[in-house]
């Protein structure tokens, strides 16, 4: 049994132990995707905690005495499960895999503290047909092993959210076979990031990669907190068609006091600066064509430029997974079979209509 | 114009053009000007300036290429390849400034009937593309040798030569030679212009037709992109240049001629100082090959006889040829690799390809392409043999008219001959001869001609510091006619902004203006504003060149320059495929270019987005 494992190991074959999110992570180390380090707390790291600990039963006890559709007794179930979850404590041997797995990390990173981003990874979640994102939780800028198995376990309780019990209650899935992995990742010490797709979402054009981005770290893009710097660059010909900078009012970034991070004002004199400069710009598209052709489906991208690095090491990939609007679309034909002959006519009849 | 005129454009007929073109009218034929017998129809169509083929005043004589292409393009879409719902383009003069319109379609019974005919007519075209073109050039390439072997008489003579007398008289003489030389020219002129249409109209269609099948599948894609796609590496209009670098190659390889090429000095001292070597003579006849046709270049458009060509102008090819010999002798490549643009274009049709999701639609893209694949090197070849090779001999041609008149005292210079008008001509050469054939000292109203020369020249000038209106009458609800969509760029948002300048008075700051994205890539740096060829000398390393519009002529300078900004030009015309093949980056049809911009201003030209922005001005 491997309570957790380094995303270099990973494919996604994977994916039933790790989750989507991370089994895609090791995916991209595979195709030689500039990825964060770090590793997975396998699904059996879950099941053993839930089963070993006793908690298993209580659990599906109190859902199972849940009216579905009463809020407040969604609510109140999640508290006292997520209570339970959180005060249980791990086995030593579940305990000691994040411990070694976490100073591992450190050594690689060549600091004694890495500030990593601990990750839900569902099994269901990446699933394409189903968006389950944002349902479950992410912990940013976490420091120590404590933290570290603190956040896990809270990533744990994030799957009996009310809003995530009641989305499996209304969509038919069983709450005993969404099991959840979770991933430890070297947090990027973002200068910019954001996310791209490799289509264009607003009209769907294949040969466009769309970057969104913004000071600090991606979540404010992601989030949809704060208006990003948009660019929109053409696959083939590799030409920025659209470059919209945006006035960044807020960014998210490592909270010394608290711990963790926030959001705080941007300085007034970057806030209408362009994020990216022109080599990031075209280095990201490079790397979202290298992704999409390595899935050989529509991605949807989440990346970060590392202050600590030069380019293009600076350059990360946090996150990818298939899109899941445009794919759905059913893939009709734009423009039919024609011959030129019948084209052409079609051209010679055409009256271009000038509007008001 | 006053604020009462914003939102709308004045109506041809209220139009007023300034004080100081006084006159004007009687520069050009009378059916050019807005009349009241027409007035009506006039008024409702959407008349607007071209600035493609006619961006500065006038001419009365240069008026007559026009003349020829508004009856050649129009019969091609009308009565010949009869494209349905589009008609012919009309022309008008405002002043010395021609405006153009795309007439509105005809009734619906003779686009069923025109469909019909241009089913079987047009794919013709289409499927024997390579055997008509070849059909064409030796057509087009006798006609201009026929234009080169109208003998145009050298002089009146004071009495005619024995040889037409003895033994027996030839019957006709000089003073008819020299009106029907005119004659034969004018009519070769009218021509080498229907042939000129002969596949342009189709061309463009096609182009159209491939523009919008990618435009269907890739939303987002740009015009610069559709353009890479379709544009061919081995066309007649690039040979020139590729003449000054086999040029420049053979004086590196010959001794003592590479030097003499570097030198500072003019190009006749350089052929002087040339032909003392036996190397020297040799590069000179390798010159003389390359001249006859691939020097006839004109150093503009071809559409003005003020442009001159390289084969009047030597010493523009002659500084070209100084700048590759030295790059050359720096270990530089000169020639563009011609293959790798056409693998450049391959590939990027095949990458374009891949992307496409459905096989219905990749066949018809494939389709689509294959169309205008052949057909559009006719976009790039015709120009070469019609505006540069034809015309340059048209004008030498026409100046020998000039020589005699100015012997016979009507004019002052060879030159002032186009200030008349083709239909002007005939009768100053009928009052030259008939005064020839009255005898001695017969009055001829050379001072009646010389004042009409200056009063026109005045207008004219008067005319190059007027802005006239944009347009004039009623936008149109919808344009069908291919060359007005493709060329002139008629859209909505050009529509939208020239009214939006009707209610100004303008003088306005203007810090950004907007064209086509032509070629990619962002630079900023010093403007050099050049409006005509013979300004390029003042071009220095580096600097951005901004004029109205750059011609394959200019080509050899885009290796100097770091962007190019021009007033007119869309994204498929030569300055952007030059531009983008040298990655230059690029910003085209601005309009406004080299009025807004000066000489020594920090311009930042965005060739992605299409937007030049003044960031510092001179002094």
């Amino acid at each position: 049994m491997d309570y957790i494992l380094d995303f270099e190991y990973l494919d996604k074959s994977f994916l039933p132990l790790v989750g989507g999110k991370n089994a895609s992570l090791g995916e991209m180390i595979k195709a030689g995707i500039h990825v964060p380090p770090g590793f997975a707390v396998t699904t059996d790291s879950y099941s053993s905690f839930i089963t070993e600990t006793g908690i298993e039963n209580k659990l599906f006890d109190i859902l199972s005495n849940t009216p579905p559709d009463d809020m407040e007794s969604l609510n109140r179930a999640s508290t006292e499960i997520q209570a339970i979850i959180n005060n249980a404590s791990l086995s030593d041997k579940i305990k000691s895999a994040i411990s070694d797995g976490y100073s591992n990390l450190c050594e690689k990173c060549s600091v004694d503290i890495v500030p990593v981003a601990v990750r839900s990874s569902a099994t269901a979640e990446d699933l394409p047909t189903a968006s389950f994102a944002g349902q479950q939780d992410t912990y940013l800028w976490i420091e120590g092993e404590d933290n570290v198995i603190d956040n896990v376990r809270k990533c744990w309780a994030s799957l009996f959210t009310a809003r995530a019990i009641d989305y499996r209650n209304k969509n038919g899935f069983p709450h005993e076979k969404v099991l959840i992995s979770v991933g430890i990742q070297k947090i990027v010490n973002s200068k910019t990031a954001g996310v791209m797709f490799t289509i264009n979402p607003t009209d769907g054009d294949p040969s466009k990669v769309v970057i969104e981005g913004s000071w600090g770290l991606g979540e404010t893009v992601v989030s949809g907190s704060v208006n990003p710097d948009k660019f929109v660059v053409d696959k083939v010909v590799m030409e920025t068609s659209e470059k919209t900078i945006s006035t960044k009012h807020i960014k998210c970034v490592y909270d010394p006091e608290n711990g963790g991070v926030r959001d705080i004002d941007v300085e007034e004199d970057i806030q209408s600066k362009c994020c990216l400069e022109d080599l990031e710009i075209k280095e990201l598209v490079k790397i979202a064509k290298e992704i999409e052709n390595h899935y050989g489906c529509v991605m949807d991208i989440e990346w970060a430029i590392d202050k600590d690095y030069s380019f293009p090491e600076s350059v990360f990939i946090v996150q990818a997974r298939p899109e899941t609007v445009w794919s759905q679309r059913k893939k009709r034909s734009l423009i039919g079979k024609k011959s030129g002959s019948q084209l052409l006519m079609e051209q010679a009849m055409k009256r271009i209509r000038i509007p008001e | 114009m006053t604020d009462e005129n914003a939102g709308r454009f004045p109506d041809p007929h209220e139009f007023k053009v300034p004080s100081e073109l006084e006159g004007w009218e009687e520069m050009y034929p009378s059916h050019y000007l807005f009349s009241k017998e027409r007035g009506e129809w006039e008024s409702e169509q959407f008349w607007y300036q071209d600035k493609i083929h006619a961006p500065e005043p006038m001419p009365p004589f240069d008026l007559i290429f026009q003349e020829a292409w508004q009856i050649a393009l129009s019969q091609y879409t009308t009565r010949v390849f009869c494209i349905p719902p589009a008609q012919g383009i009309a022309q008008r003069m405002v002043g010395p400034y021609m405006y153009i319109c795309a007439i509105a379609p005809p009734p619906d019974e003779i686009i069923g009937e025109k469909a019909q005919l241009f089913e079987k007519r047009v794919f013709y075209v289409f499927e024997h593309y390579n055997e008509l073109w070849e059909k064409w050039l030796t057509k087009f390439k006798a006609l201009g040798e026929e234009m080169k072997a109208v003998e145009v008489p050298k002089e009146l003579p004071k009495f005619v030569p024995e040889d037409q007398v003895l033994p027996a008289p030839t019957g006709s003489y000089v003073s008819y030679d020299l009106i029907e030389a005119f004659d034969k020219l004018v009519n070769k002129m009218f021509k080498g212009w229907q042939y000129h249409f002969e596949m342009l109209n189709l061309t463009y269609l096609a182009y159209l037709m491939f523009g919008d099948v990618c435009r269907k599948l890739f939303p987002g894609i740009s015009e610069s992109a559709i353009g890479k796609m379709v544009a061919g590496a081995y066309v007649s209009m690039f040979r020139p240049e590729e003449e000054l670098c086999q040029l420049s190659r053979l004086a590196t390889s010959l001794s003592g001629v590479a030097d003499i090429l570097k030198g500072e000095t003019t190009a006749d001292q350089k052929i002087s100082e040339l032909e003392k070597s036996g190397d020297g003579k040799k590069w000179l006849e390798a010159l003389e090959k390359a001249k006859d046709p691939w020097f006839y270049v004109s150093c503009g458009s071809g559409w003005f006889h003020h442009e001159g060509s390289w084969i009047t102008e030597l010493d523009i090819p002659f500084s070209y040829i100084k700048s590759y010999v030295e790059r050359l002798e720096k270990g530089e490549t000169i020639e563009r690799s011609l293959d790798e643009v056409d693998k450049e274009r391959d590939k990027t049709v095949a990458k374009y390809r891949e992307l496409i999701q459905s096989d219905e639609d990749r066949d018809s893209f494939n389709n689509a392409y294959n169309t205008v694949r052949t057909i559009y090197k006719y976009a790039e070849d015709h120009l070469f043999w019609v505006e540069h090779w034809f015309h340059t001999i048209w004008f030498a041609k026409i100046r020998k008219f000039g020589d005699i008149l100015v012997d016979n005292g009507m004019i002052n210079e060879s030159d002032d001959i186009f200030m008349f008008s083709r239909y002007e001509i005939p009768e100053i050469l009928t009052e030259v001869v008939t005064g020839w054939a009255l005898g001695v000292d017969i009055p001829v109203r050379g001072d009646y001609y010389k004042a009409k020369v200056d009063k026109r020249r005045k207008i004219l000038k008067a005319a190059s510091e007027w802005n006239p209106t944009p347009a004039l009458g009623v936008p149109p609800e919808e344009v069908a006619e291919p060359f007005t969509i493709m060329l002139w760029g008629v859209t909505t948002d050009k529509v939208k902004e020239w009214l939006k300048g009707m209610g100004k008075t303008g003088g306005e700051d203007v810090s950004e203006i907007k064209g086509f994205a032509s070629s990619a890539g962002v630079i900023e740096g010093p403007a050099r504003v050049l409006k005509l060829l013979k300004e390029i000398m003042d071009l220095k390393d580096g600097e951005i060149m901004v004029c109205p519009t750059t011609n394959p002529s200019w080509a050899p300078v885009f290796t100097k320059i770091k962007a190019a900004v021009t007033d007119i030009g869309g994204l498929t015309s030569h300055a952007a495929i030059v531009c983008r093949e040298y990655g230059v980056p690029s910003v085209t049809g601005t309009g406004v270019a080299t009025s807004v911009i000066k000489t020594g201003d920090i311009i930042k030209v965005d060739g992605d987005t299409g937007v030049v922005t003044i960031v510092k001005k001179a002094g």
